[in-house]
């Protein structure tokens, strides 16, 4: 078992999350929506596992390369 | 007249002390040494070179240089080696000139003999040059050291053993440099003056002084993986263009980068597998972009449908992540792919970003290798942090090197192309070919904000501000339909998603024979701004 870090990509804020801590995800799976430039960016699980943790609530700003959620893979 | 004995003693003699002397050179700075060495989870240059090259093909040069000691009677007892091992070797079946610093010997530090075998001025640049044929630099010394100075009798002038070779091989062979250790001063400067370079996490660091002058200067203490470990020196400053896992990633992606240059820049690159059918249609790429314009979509997995399958080799993945710059193959020929990323600021062009789409344009168009766009940038990055870091510079001047390009280049716009940053992504040089996916929209500014500016007046002097906008808006955006600009002939074809990689390969295919006439070293004129 290893903890994976799910990180911004940009500076935003969060639009809207979309799963909770408990939920499986398989590598690719959207966790969370950022806004950011106008756009929806999501933020998606870099490999399969369980969400154990998410550090942010909606509508917070969020900082690039900021931490989002931890999986365990 | 000597005897047919003296013949074979003196014989016997001088191979017995080459022999003697290539088996000194094996053993570097000694067991002790090497073992420390293994102990930083470090490969000495000999392995090294052995991991990277075509078993067997090492031909050594050099090999007895070093610093002997001898006996009273003029016998030699033994030689030091000189810190660099290099020599000629094949990649792939094909040809390069490869050397190292040896670490074991005196930490790699530059041996300070008048011909040099390595670093700047070295013969190894020299065998690059002379023979037309890709170098690859393993670097793992901290160059120059002030011993020298004593032996010497003097200090040597920065330059008498110059850049000026490395500078000019930049536009003649692929030049690789690989930190496999900590670099700094002239080996970490030869570093960069590469077209590739590649470091190792954990292991190797690069920097123009390490931790003991920082100190000594800033009164900083900083740990050296900190100052320039692969989050400062790859993903932060971009000084080193990819990070490897270990020494045999490392390895694995220079040979994977070599495989799509040519040997120089006289030859066309090497076609490479071509078992992926030109035909092969990705359905996926038909939802891939999401009907509603404002979500991000995965631009790598895009690309990935469109070329050759396993083909993509991306130089800096991990910096200025609003481009995507990769190598990839076309029907089995070199092609070289530059993507706006949504997923990162909508794909908008920052400084980062500007820098890295230079040196790929660059690198490209050195080396013959067509430049194929995929399109979607909503314009410039905006905002204090772009504008302090210089973003509207550094995004001009990748207009102006994507405007000098020579190589034959392709745009296809995948969603937006807005404004000075959509101007990067087109040559007007060649045929000037813009193609498009019905996705595609296009202009000077979006219409959201654009609306908003051309008609403020009318707007504020409305009842409902915001109605007034919205119905401005609803007014003009049928007009943003690419079929329109089709129809204009501005945009030259307007492909359905999955005849992407068909509608590209055949016209890479041409390019590839254009280019047969166009071969050998670029001009160079004109200040970049």
């Amino acid at each position: 078992m290893s903890r994976v870090e799910v990180k911004s990509e940009v500076t935003g804020t969060v639009w809207k999350i979309e799963m909770k801590v408990g939920d499986s995800v398989a590598e690719g799976d959207e966790i969370m929506i950022l806004e950011s430039m106008k756009m929806e960016i999501p933020a998606m699980a870099p490999e399969a596992g369980k969400i154990v943790e998410i550090t942010v609530e909606e509508s917070v700003p969020v900082e690039e390369g900021q931490v989002l959620a931890v999986i365990e893979a | 007249m000597s005897t047919p004995d003296e013949t074979q003693d003196m014989w016997q003699n001088a191979i017995d002390e080459l022999e003697k002397r290539r088996g000194w050179s094996e053993e570097l700075g000694g067991a002790d040494a090497v073992q420390r060495h293994h102990e930083r989870g470090r490969l000495t240059i000999r392995e090294r070179i052995a991991g990277l090259i075509d078993k067997g093909s090492f031909q050594e040069i050099g090999k007895l240089t070093g610093k002997g000691t001898y006996d009273a009677e003029g016998k030699v007892r033994h030689v030091t080696p000189a810190p660099y091992v290099m020599g000629i070797a094949k990649i792939n079946g094909r040809p390069v000139a490869v050397g190292g610093e040896d670490f074991t010997v005196r930490g790699g530090t530059s041996s300070g003999s008048r011909r040099r075998k390595g670093g700047q001025g070295g013969f190894v640049e020299d065998l690059a040059h002379d023979y037309r044929i890709p170098l690859v630099n393993l670097i793992d010394g901290a160059g120059g050291t002030v011993s020298s100075i004593k032996s010497r009798g003097y200090t040597v002038f920065p330059g008498v053993s110059g850049f000026e070779r490395s500078v000019d091989l930049l536009g003649e062979v692929p030049v690789v440099a690989a930190v496999m250790g900590t670099a700094a001063g002239g080996p970490a400067g030869r570093a960069i003056l590469s077209h590739f370079s590649v470091m190792i996490e954990e292991t190797s660091q690069v920097f123009a002084a390490g931790p003991p002058v920082v100190k000594r200067s800033l009164g900083q203490d900083i740990d050296k993986n900190d100052l320039g470990g692969t989050k400062i020196a790859v993903e932060t400053s971009g000084t080193i263009h990819n990070a490897a896992k270990d020494e045999e990633d490392c390895f694995r992606q220079i040979s994977s980068f070599l495989s799509y240059m040519p040997q120089n820049v006289w030859e066309l690159p090497p076609r490479g597998d071509t078992s992926d059918p030109v035909d092969r249609q990705e359905e996926d790429l038909l939802s891939i972009v999401p009907g509603k314009r404002t979500r991000a979509y995965n631009m790598k997995k895009l690309v990935e449908m469109v070329v050759d399958r396993d083909s993509m080799f991306e130089i800096q993945p991990t910096f200025g992540k609003a481009v995507i710059t990769t190598l990839a193959r076309l029907n089995g020929y070199p092609v070289g792919i530059i993507a706006n990323n949504p997923m990162v600021y909508g794909g908008a062009m920052d400084a980062r970003a500007a820098r890295k789409q230079i040196h790929f344009m660059e690198l490209c168009d050195n080396f013959h290798i067509p430049v194929m766009f995929f399109v979607d940038v909503p314009g410039f990055m905006v905002g204090l942090a772009a504008e302090k870091e210089g973003a509207l510079r550094e995004g001009m001047r990748a207009v102006y090197a994507a405007g000098k390009m020579t190589v034959p280049t392709f745009t296809l716009v995948i969603r937006k192309c807005y404004g000075m940053a959509g101007m990067a992504t087109c040559n007007k040089n060649g045929v000037d070919m813009k193609v498009a996916w019905p996705s595609a929209e296009w202009g000077s500014l979006p219409v959201e904000g654009g609306v908003a500016a051309a008609f403020r007046r009318e707007i504020a002097a409305a009842d409902d501000p915001a109605a007034k906008e919205r119905e401005i808006e609803a007014e003009i955006r049928p007009y943003t339909s690419p079929f329109r600009t089709a129809e204009a002939f501005e945009v030259e074809e307007i492909i359905d998603p999955r005849e992407t990689r068909p509608f590209f390969c055949k016209f890479v295919e041409l390019a590839y024979e254009s280019m047969k006439l166009s071969l050998g070293p670029q001009s160079k004129a004109g200040v970049q701004p």
